[in-house]
């Protein structure tokens, strides 16, 4: 009898490919360039972009592009046991993990000499919260009008008793069999960000990645609405053609 | 009469197929367009553009900006420009070629925290933008209330050869000076400006949507011409 | 040079009218010189804390979140639990904000929130002892800053009082062999009174309560007062390299007990919406 899976319903009541009740929002910060906020389950996750701005000191710069500088940070009160405030190494890892899944969908060289930062501060933690971090930043950097090939969006897929599921929340991340986070450029169809934690069947990775993807979809619709709910909202309300 | 289509779009959405030139914050990929920023994308016969509602300022040679003294050495004035990169502005440009440092103290001309209209008379994407303050109209800025709108809404607020700006100062009687920067002067009475920057708000609010002339002029209480 | 913490530049046309506005009793937003800017509080935003609120004071915002622990008590201290306010100002909060560990601003701006709380005696730290010298409970009152726009002392500090007086914690149990049992209902933590700081800025000849970010960039000195419900005086930290008047102090005195009376009805009735 399986703890986490009971008859294809999972703990929360959801299906195996179902995603967490979700919701995105753009500009609600006043001092960053960009900003958006994301709940995903309980993940609540709020995104600053700074830049383009200068570098200090200016030999840190690059003389064709722009550095892309990354920081994704738990509030102490954000998890089930408090976390100092300090960087873990967790947190340095992730920083990481997410500059590499944003920058390509950045037109890094528009911006010579100059920085872009991305603050992400995650202020309750659910599982799942490096997605839901670059879903939401993807939207703080479109805020922010940094010209990008595509958004990105991402969505982890993983196995739980023995299921390939979608979006696994804190329990099964921490009890199931394995993790696989995936962020993707949906209109490009190239991946950005593929991580993965536990053993997988090669069919169960096709399974899982193509769970991920088909979750990245759906949350990109969701995106695409909170930005044209921020900009182009006067002119929805109106139901005006263009003239 | 050459039709122009219009769509609001995000960043990596396909705006159109076809034959077109490839304008402003759009990229080709085989015969698509696409979009790169966050704004109404436009085609045509003239091409394909997206004019985007978000964005920094990225300074232009002859752009008029309006900027802030932030520091000063011997020889130069460091000028916020609300861009990505300070600004400079040389003392030989100001007191002429033979100036040397130590000469004058920069500070008795321009002090930090004075506001100057200048143009940008250099930038490129291996230096810092370049001012000068010589010519008519530009030098320090002593009067008016100064507002900040995002910079991509200052063609809007402008208008198509001045019409905007000329409408809201007739019907304000305020003088505005529009910084490429998205920094703004304005100078006049107060009840006039106080009616000028609700105008400006209203532009900068609904810049991408029809009729905007119609409804600055509403607001100000003109009498709309045919 | 040494390197300056880069810092907003007011111009120096809009300081000019500033200055003009204050002599007439006003500011550049429209306020009085004693008004407040619109305080917003939501409780209970955190629900993985044992208390939260989000407060927002004009533009600025800070979350503060509480987490209850049992641990050691300090040795010189063993009849009392422990109380530890800690606030960061997020790089994500201003373009001034640099990531790192906390600068003199963020060190000092904590201690002056916690102290606040701790002298107002709002949360009776004896009440939270479990096993004398051995095992007390521990109050971790964290806030992150998210946007700057002027006295993060007063919007951080309504935020701590607020997380706390909503504070929900698992009773415990001391067992006979001396364990510690979680019961499965949820209590309060013991407070009583609400401290309310009252933050003044004084920019040439006059007093401002809740100054916002360009008035703190022309300020030339600062003083925060913080009172519970008597009106008792209970905290104060002055700032800034500027001085003030006898006359200054007694007037902020004064202002804060009646501006922090005030503040204490919206804060009981932001706290009152809460289970």
């Amino acid at each position: 009898m399986s703890k986490l899976i009971n008859d294809g319903i999972r703990v929360d009541g959801r299906r195996a490919d179902e995603l967490r009740p979700y919701r995105l929002e753009v500009g609600v910060l006043k001092n960053a360039d960009g900003s958006a906020y994301i709940e995903l389950g309980k993940n609540k996750i709020i995104v600053a972009v700074y830049g383009p701005k200068e570098v200090h000191p200016k030999h840190l710069s690059l003389p064709d592009r722009c550095v892309l500088r990354c920081r994704y940070h738990m509030s102490p009160f954000s998890t089930d046991v408090r976390k100092t405030p300090a960087p873990s190494r967790r947190e340095i890892e992730i920083s990481k993990v997410i500059r590499e899944a944003l920058e390509p969908a950045i037109l890094v060289g528009e911006y010579p000499r100059t920085a872009i930062d991305i603050f992400l501060e995650v202020l309750q933690s659910d599982g799942g919260s490096r997605c839901a971090g670059i879903t939401a930043a993807s939207l703080a950097l479109a805020d922010a009008g940094i010209s990008m090939y595509d958004l990105v969006v991402a969505c982890a897929a993983g196995k739980v008793d023995g299921t390939m599921v979608l979006d696994l929340s804190d329990i099964e991340d921490k009890e199931g069999e394995a993790d696989m986070p995936v962020a993707v450029m949906p209109n490009l169809n190239v991946i950005t960000l593929l991580q993965l934690d536990g053993i997988l069947t090669h069919e169960e990775f096709k399974q899982g990645l193509d769970l991920a993807l088909a979750g990245c979809m759906k949350l990109y619709e969701a995106q695409r609405k909170a930005l044209m709910e921020r900009y182009f909202k006067t002119a929805l309300n109106q139901q005006q053609e263009v003239e | 009469m050459p039709e122009v289509k219009r769509k609001y779009v995000i960043p990596g959405e396909l705006i159109t197929e076809g034959n077109y030139r490839l304008l402003a914050n759009v990229l080709k990929r085989e015969n698509k367009f696409y979009a790169t920023r966050v704004g109404l994308a436009e085609y045509g016969q003239e091409g394909v553009r997206v004019i985007p509602l978000t964005g920094p300022y990225i300074p232009r040679v002859d752009d008029l900006v309006i900027g802030k003294i932030v520091d000063y050495s011997a020889f130069v004035w460091e000028v916020d420009i609300n861009s990505c990169f300070l600004a400079y502005l040389s003392a030989k440009s100001v007191y002429g070629k033979n100036f040397t440092p130590g000469q004058e103290s920069l500070v008795k001309k321009f002090d930090i925290g004075d506001l100057i209209a200048a143009v940008v008379t250099a930038f490129d994407r291996t230096r810092d933008p370049i001012l000068s303050v010589s010519g008519p109209g530009l030098g320090k800025i002593t009067k008016g209330e100064v507002i900040k709108i995002s910079p991509t809404k200052v063609p809007r607020l402008i208008g198509k050869k001045g019409s905007m700006i000329r409408t809201i100062e007739s019907g304000t009687g305020c003088k505005l000076t529009i910084g490429q920067n998205g920094v703004i002067v304005v100078v006049g009475r107060p009840e006039g400006i106080i009616r000028a920057v609700r105008a400006i708000r209203l532009v900068e609010e609904e810049a991408h949507l029809a009729d905007l002339t119609q409804k600055v002029q509403s607001m100000l209480g003109i009498n709309q011409s045919e | 040079m040494a390197a300056a913490k880069r810092s907003f530049i007011m111009e120096h046309l809009r300081k000019s009218h500033m200055i003009e506005l204050l002599a007439k009793g006003s500011r550049l937003d429209g306020r009085s010189l004693l008004d407040y800017r619109p305080i917003d509080i939501k409780c209970n935003i955190i629900q993985k804390a044992n208390g939260s609120a989000q407060v927002s004071l004009g533009n600025t915002q800070v979350i503060a979140g509480v987490k209850i622990e049992v641990g050691a008590p300090f040795p010189d201290t063993p009849d009392k639990g422990l109380l530890v306010v800690n606030a960061e100002i997020l790089p994500l909060a201003s373009p001034y904000a640099e990531p790192g560990p906390p600068d003199e601003d963020a060190i000092e701006l904590s201690r002056v929130v916690d102290r606040g709380v701790r002298e107002s005696g709002m949360v009776d730290l004896s009440k939270l002892v479990l096993i004398p010298g051995q095992k007390v409970r521990a109050i971790f009152v964290d806030v992150s800053v998210l946007n700057v726009d002027g006295n993060l002392i007063d919007a951080t500090s309504y935020a701590v009082v607020s997380a706390l007086l909503t504070t929900k914690m698992p009773e415990l149990e001391v067992t006979e062999n001396g364990e510690i049992k979680e019961k499965s209902n949820l209590i309060p933590l013991p407070v009583s009174s609400i401290p309310v700081s009252v933050t003044f800025a004084r920019i040439g000849e006059a007093m401002v309560v809740d100054p916002d970010s360009e008035e703190e960039a022309v300020m030339d000195a600062r003083i925060t007062l913080t009172t519970v419900g008597e009106g008792h005086l209970c905290a104060g930290q002055k700032g800034l390299a500027g001085g003030l008047t006898y006359e200054q102090i007694m007037f902020a005195a004064e202002t804060a007990k009646i501006k922090g009376q005030e503040i204490r009805e919206i804060i009981k009735k932001a706290i009152s919406g809460v289970g």
